[in-house]
């Protein structure tokens, strides 16, 4: 990864922790860190998009976390730190076994599979007692000593998550994934195992994605299988639309714009769906590029960045 | 070269059925060590088909296929690429959104699994030098002009250090200056790294001047095998496929 961006990147990141010492306690509070957290879901959506997969598990993977961390905490009494790396160790591994199993499809053969594989986890948390049943799980709470800084460590750690994420996607493992996406015969034809490097990147995108999950479930305190359907996908896709795929900026502009948007759609009801359904198509219709493509096509002097490279 | 030398590639019997149609029947061919060998035929004669067969990507109904005397018939194409034998295809051997260097990288992944990034990043260095692509490796592949992305289908394959390379087609779409560069390329790569190229392509004078040997595919099965000379002066093959001009 380039010195340049590692630094530019870091300093963001420390700059957003500052920022956040400034956001009052309470519902701006909760706004920010579920904002951090849908910037960790897209990143995760976008990262399996290297590899020319939609992954619509996204949503599983973000509910594993969720749960992994409620469990952890709630039953198993483990310390928090723990349960949050665990969060992403549980998504990562069924994350293994799942694409293990199902990459071997492409396309929307996996994307459905995908879509299946969310709906079916949720309604196997709506079945065992253990884990609550519909009425989920309460009182994860993040410890004691984190609970004034927590907006902090979310928004730092995320942005932590997103460097990483990036810095694997400018490796040559990460080369290897856009060379799937672009031609996977070629790739085979070469000695690089293609369907183990896929399954290495679900992985990689469901341990972000239940990180995701088990810090949204510090930040809520409650969650719920009704929390990880289907719909958390498409909004991690809307969010990735808006922003722009092209760009690891990408799932930043769209989910913060989207989910301080959704804020105020709150008031429309069921209308908020609507909302997000009609992001998505305007987005793909006016801004095919997302809003980090606009504004670099705005920026005088600079390439579009068309493609990852 | 000798012609007792143990074949790098051999393949025995090579049958590939689809439905009622037999695509490739009863094929016996072999490559020996750093020899460059023309396939060629009409299309349909199953150039492309024993291709996929020899690389991988397509299992055979029945027949053998040894490489080394090792029997690797029905192994993936990334265990046949690892065995030393990688391909081109015939549209589209390259990564379109990538930079050149990206995409050569790739086939220095695959070749150099587990070695450090530098070593990986001399070998982008070298397989451009020998293909001529140094001053277009920041390009993205996909822009640039059909020759030399067929110079960089190759340089790719060229940067796993094969010691078989199957080449498809790698002329089609040039002009005659840009062919013969490439002839030269080819010749190189076999001059100084002493892998064997097989090669399919439908450029007859191309074929001639390169291949020491040829063989003639017609309906799936071996027509003729012989020096360029021979295949020239086989009237069979003369009269199937290089028409009665006897220029070439």
């Amino acid at each position: 990864m380039d010195k340049r961006v590692l630094s530019q990147s870091g300093l963001a990141v420390v700059v957003a922790g500052i920022a956040t010492l400034a956001v009052a306690p309470g519902y701006s509070a909760n706004l920010v860190m579920w904002m951090a957290i849908a910037v960790l879901m897209a990143a995760s959506l976008r990262f399996v998009l290297l590899i020319g997969e939609l992954n619509f598990a996204t949503a599983a993977f973000v509910g594993l976390g969720a749960y992994g961390a409620g469990v952890s905490t709630t039953i198993l009494q483990w310390p928090f730190a723990v349960a949050l790396l665990l969060s992403g160790v549980v998504a990562a591994a069924i994350g293994f076994v799942f694409g293990f199993v199902t990459l071997k499809t492409k396309g929307p053969y996996f994307l459905l599979i995908g879509f299946a594989f969310t709906e079916m986890v949720r309604l196997v948390y709506t079945k065992v007692q253990w884990l609550g049943g519909n009425s989920g799980m309460v009182g994860i709470f993040p410890p004691q000593y984190l609970e004034a800084s927590y907006i902090t460590f979310v928004v730092v750690l995320v942005g932590v998550l997103l460097i990483a994420l990036y810095a694997i996607e400018q490796s040559h493992l990460g080369k290897c994934f856009v060379a799937i996406r672009d031609n996977d015969q070629v790739v085979q034809s070469v000695g690089v195992n293609v369907h183990l490097t896929k399954v290495a990147c679900l992985c990689i995108g469901a341990f972000a994605a239940g990180i995701a999950g088990g810090l949204s479930a510090f930040v809520n305190n409650v969650i719920s299988p009704g929390d990880f359907g289907f719909l958390l996908s498409t909004f991690a896709l809307a969010y990735l639309k808006v922003g722009g795929e092209d760009s690891p900026l990408g799932p930043v502009a769209g989910a913060i714009l989207l989910v301080l948007l959704g804020s105020v759609a709150l008031g429309l009801g069921a209308g908020e769906h609507v909302f997000y359904g009609l992001a998505i198509i305007l987005s793909v219709l006016l801004l095919p590029q997302g809003v980090v493509g606009l504004l670099s096509r705005l920026r005088p002097g600079r390439r579009s960045q068309a493609h990852v490279a | 070269m000798s012609a007792s030398a143990t074949p790098l590639l051999k393949t025995q019997g090579l049958t590939r059925k689809y439905g009622g149609l037999v695509a490739v029947s009863n094929l016996d061919i072999e490559i020996r060590p750093g020899e460059i060998l023309g396939l060629i035929g009409p299309n349909g004669a199953g150039k492309s088909t024993t291709f996929n067969l020899i690389s991988g990507f397509v299992r055979p109904t029945s027949g053998r296929l040894y490489m080394d005397g090792e029997d690797v018939t029905g192994q993936s194409p990334t265990r046949i690429s690892r065995k030393g034998l990688v391909r081109t295809f015939q549209h589209g051997s390259l990564m379109r959104t990538m930079t050149v260097r990206d995409n050569i990288l790739v086939g220095a992944v695959g070749a150099l699994r587990g070695a450090a990034r530098g070593e990986r990043e001399a070998r982008v260095q070298e397989a451009a030098a020998m293909l001529g692509l140094e001053a277009y490796l920041d390009e993205v592949a996909g822009n640039l002009p059909h020759g030399l992305q067929r110079l960089v289908s190759i340089a790719i394959a060229f940067a796993v250090r094969p010691r078989v390379l199957c080449l498809d087609e790698p002329l089609t779409g040039l002009n005659q200056t840009e062919a013969n560069a490439t002839l030269d390329v080819l010749r190189r790569i076999r001059g100084q790294f002493g892998c064997a190229i097989l090669l399919v392509e439908h450029n007859m004078k191309a074929v001639m001047q390169l291949c020491e040997r040829i063989v003639v595919l017609h309906h799936g099965q071996m027509l003729a095998a012989g020096t360029p000379q021979e295949i020239r002066q086989n009237e069979s093959v003369v009269s199937a496929y290089l028409g009665t001009r006897h220029e070439h």
